[in-house]
């Protein structure tokens, strides 16, 4: 497939893509591929915590490390619910008093959409001497392509989700915003009747 | 005498602990204290580290430990989950035939998606 092209379009964080293979042990493991574009942030990341600390294997154990290599893709394109994408803040402090930073998830995501994704990892892996292996097993790309194109890769299929009706206000102002897109798209000379059967269907 | 039993149970222990007796006495205390209370914590990790390998394995079947364990007592198989999670680990196709039992028992999930196939996922809420 595009292997060897895919490996030498990204020569500068080709070195991070490989940081720290020869350490990981085992290669009995597998590599499976998870693709982010269109998965909601969390969900995404519940699955991958799963797969990485090996609790998809019935010979986990839990003090070894036997978690499959990971793989995702299309970082940059995962979604998220709700205002998260102003409202959702990063904070951390450095140390200094008085220092707390803090970043939205939209200015994080335009500084490195990649640290979106780990960090919510991380965050979901139990906090034991085993969690930086783990990390190390985790790789996020935020485009589409890999340098792992030679290995034996398996596509991770998500689990069917059940998404739950919109909340009536929600769904009302999506309805709202529906009518007032097709209104913009069918011009100026119906204006007025459009706006009659559009509030005429709202209060029904 | 109870000085040498003391020290010799405190093998292996760290520091000062395993040479001096006023050290040693405490630490051996606390030792044995958690082993008592350790025999009794192990029965129950234990247990719990079954169900998670009889969760993996089932889920690779598209059965989740739950409807598993009900369609098992529905159909009044007596296996305990120790041994479950040995079929699990060594005999795959036994264990997959467990599962076919179960869900036929107990059709539990609607939504089945076996993970490395490539099947169309036909879920009711999606």
């Amino acid at each position: 497939m595009a292997a060897q092209a895919a490996a030498t379009t990204f020569n500068g964080n080709l070195k991070k893509a490989l940081a720290g293979l020869r350490r990981i042990d085992l290669e009995g493991l597998r590599w499976r591929v998870f693709d982010a574009k269109g998965q909601v942030l969390g969900r995404l990341a519940s699955q991958i915590s799963t797969v990485i600390q090996g609790k998809d294997k019935p010979t986990y154990a839990p003090n070894r490390d036997d978690g499959d290599m990971c793989i995702v893709i299309n970082a940059k394109d995962v979604c998220v619910t709700g205002r998260k994408l102003t409202d959702k803040v990063y904070y951390w402090h450095t140390g200094y008093i008085g220092h707390l930073k803090e970043r939205t998830l939209k200015d994080q995501m335009a500084k490195d959409p990649t640290e979106v994704i780990r960090k919510a990892v991380l965050r979901m892996l139990p906090r034991n001497k085993l969690r930086d292996d783990r990390d190390r097993k985790l790789r996020i790309f935020a485009d589409g392509e890999h340098p792992f194109g030679d290995r034996p890769l398996e596509p991770y299929v998500m689990p069917p989700r059940n998404v739950r009706e919109m909340r009536p206000r929600a769904r009302r102002a999506l309805i709202r915003a529906q009518k007032k897109a097709e209104e913009q798209e069918q011009g100026g000379s119906q204006r007025k009747g459009r706006k009659k059967e559009a509030k005429t269907e709202i209060a029904a | 005498m109870n000085k040498k039993e003391i020290l010799k149970l405190a093998k292996g222990f760290r520091g000062r602990a395993k040479n001096c007796i006023r050290i040693a006495r405490e630490r051996v205390e606390k030792a044995l204290q958690y082993s008592y209370r350790d025999r009794r914590n192990k029965k129950r990790d234990m247990r719990s580290l079954w169900i998670q390998r009889i969760n993996a394995g089932t889920r690779q079947h598209g059965v989740n430990y739950g409807n598993f364990m009900h369609g098992l007592m529905k159909e009044n198989i007596q296996l305990n989950r120790k041994v479950l999670s040995e079929i699990s680990m060594h005999e795959p196709y036994s264990f997959k035939a467990l599962v076919d039992i179960s869900r036929s028992a107990f059709p539990g999930n609607k939504h089945v998606v076996l993970p490395t196939r490539k099947v169309n996922v036909s879920s009711i809420n999606v």
